[in-house]
């Protein structure tokens, strides 16, 4: 069991790597805002699995407080940032 | 190996196979409604066969509650974060990718 | 009102049971905050009514219509070539303001290939993954669902399919 653990862990973490991609090329800071929702659904399913490989229960807390971040920060982000990031680089998506 | 360890197995491998999805549609798709759509879809059902892979794995009943209410919080946060970004792209007059 | 009460409480009770993963050593802490979130509550959310049996009538078409929702995409974003469509529709909601309305928003997006944009009034602007799938008719059912669900009678015929490009 202990492998299949850590296999899928490694493999939801070259997921969570290949959406580095979308970070970088963006191209509106929308996209970018996806690829971090993206992590932070993935970073608790990786925690959820570490938890339980690891039998550290703190780690099940650590994930729940991501799922809580991650509403905040959307909401954050799409109510401060966005508004005031330029135009133009919305538009030329 | 017993039953439940080879569905917990089956569970999480099904799971991973939806973040994949999730991951190469954010890459593939070509605009952020489209992404949305790959992301929202995917990676819930792909966090919510993880979870039920975990529970069946779970030492006590109190886990199970736990890990279904992260499960929840995450579906309702992006349930509630995916239309947030739909209406502000619309808003902002982004256009919809079209054929 | 005891009993609205007392199921409240059971309820943040069993919260920080699950949160505590059944390690009852800070229980004090745990009585303190349920019955600070028992107060809050009271005063935030009026008592109500829940449609109990619509609920659960409901929860396996939504598990159903989700689970395909994702099939669905995920075979769009994993075979080769694009195959999406998009296009962003306008669907006039015969649901009654309020709950419903906002209800249904929320649920549109866990359908298959639709996303809710914008509620506005009474249209409900939904982004459509593949404007030759039969999404309207995922749309009218749902909202049939919905109807059922909060206990309202839906009579207008929907209008028809009016593709609302980009504006």
């Amino acid at each position: 069991m202990t492998l299949i653990y850590l296999m899928i862990t490694c493999f939801l973490f070259l997921t969570l790597m290949a959406g580095m991609w979308r970070i970088l090329r963006g191209p509106t800071a929308a996209d970018r805002m996806l690829a971090a929702q993206l992590f932070g659904t993935t970073a608790v399913a990786i925690l959820l699995i570490l938890a339980q490989l690891a039998e550290q229960p703190a780690f099940r807390d650590a994930a729940l407080l991501l799922a809580l971040l991650a509403t905040v920060t959307v909401v954050a982000f799409v109510h401060r940032a966005w508004q005031t990031i330029s135009e133009s680089e919305d538009e030329s998506s | 190996m017993n039953p439940a360890d080879s569905l917990t197995i089956l569970l999480l491998m099904a799971g991973a196979f939806f973040f994949l999805a999730g991951t190469v549609g954010l890459l593939r798709f070509p605009d952020i409604f489209t992404r949305l759509h790959a992301l929202t879809k995917a990676d819930n059902l792909g966090l919510g066969l993880i979870v039920a892979g975990l529970v069946i794995q779970a030492d006590n009943w109190a886990i199970v509650g736990k890990l279904l209410m992260i499960w929840l919080l995450v579906l309702l946060a992006s349930a509630a974060a995916c239309h947030l970004i739909a209406r502000t792209a619309r808003r902002k007059k982004i256009l919809p990718w079209k054929r | 009102m005891i009993l609205s009460l007392v199921l409240r409480g059971s309820v943040f009770a069993l919260l920080w049971w699950a949160l505590t993963e059944g390690n009852f050593d800070a229980w004090w802490l745990g009585g303190i905050l349920v019955m600070a979130a028992t107060e809050i509550s009271r005063r935030l959310i009026p008592a109500r009514t829940w449609p109990l049996m619509g609920l659960l009538r409901f929860i396996p078409f939504f598990i159903e219509r989700s689970l395909i929702s994702c099939v669905d995409v995920a075979w769009r974003a994993l075979r080769p070539g694009l195959h999406i469509d998009p296009a962003l529709v306008r669907y006039p909601l015969r649901l009654p303001e309020g709950f419903p309305r906002i209800f249904m928003a929320n649920v549109v997006s866990l359908l298959p290939g639709t996303l809710a944009a914008e509620l506005e009034g009474s249209d409900l602007f939904v982004h459509v993954l593949d404007g030759r799938s039969n999404y309207w008719r995922e749309l009218t059912q749902l909202e049939q669902r919905v109807a059922q669900l909060s206990g309202v009678c839906l009579h207008a015929i929907p209008g028809t399919a009016s593709r609302q490009d980009g504006s």
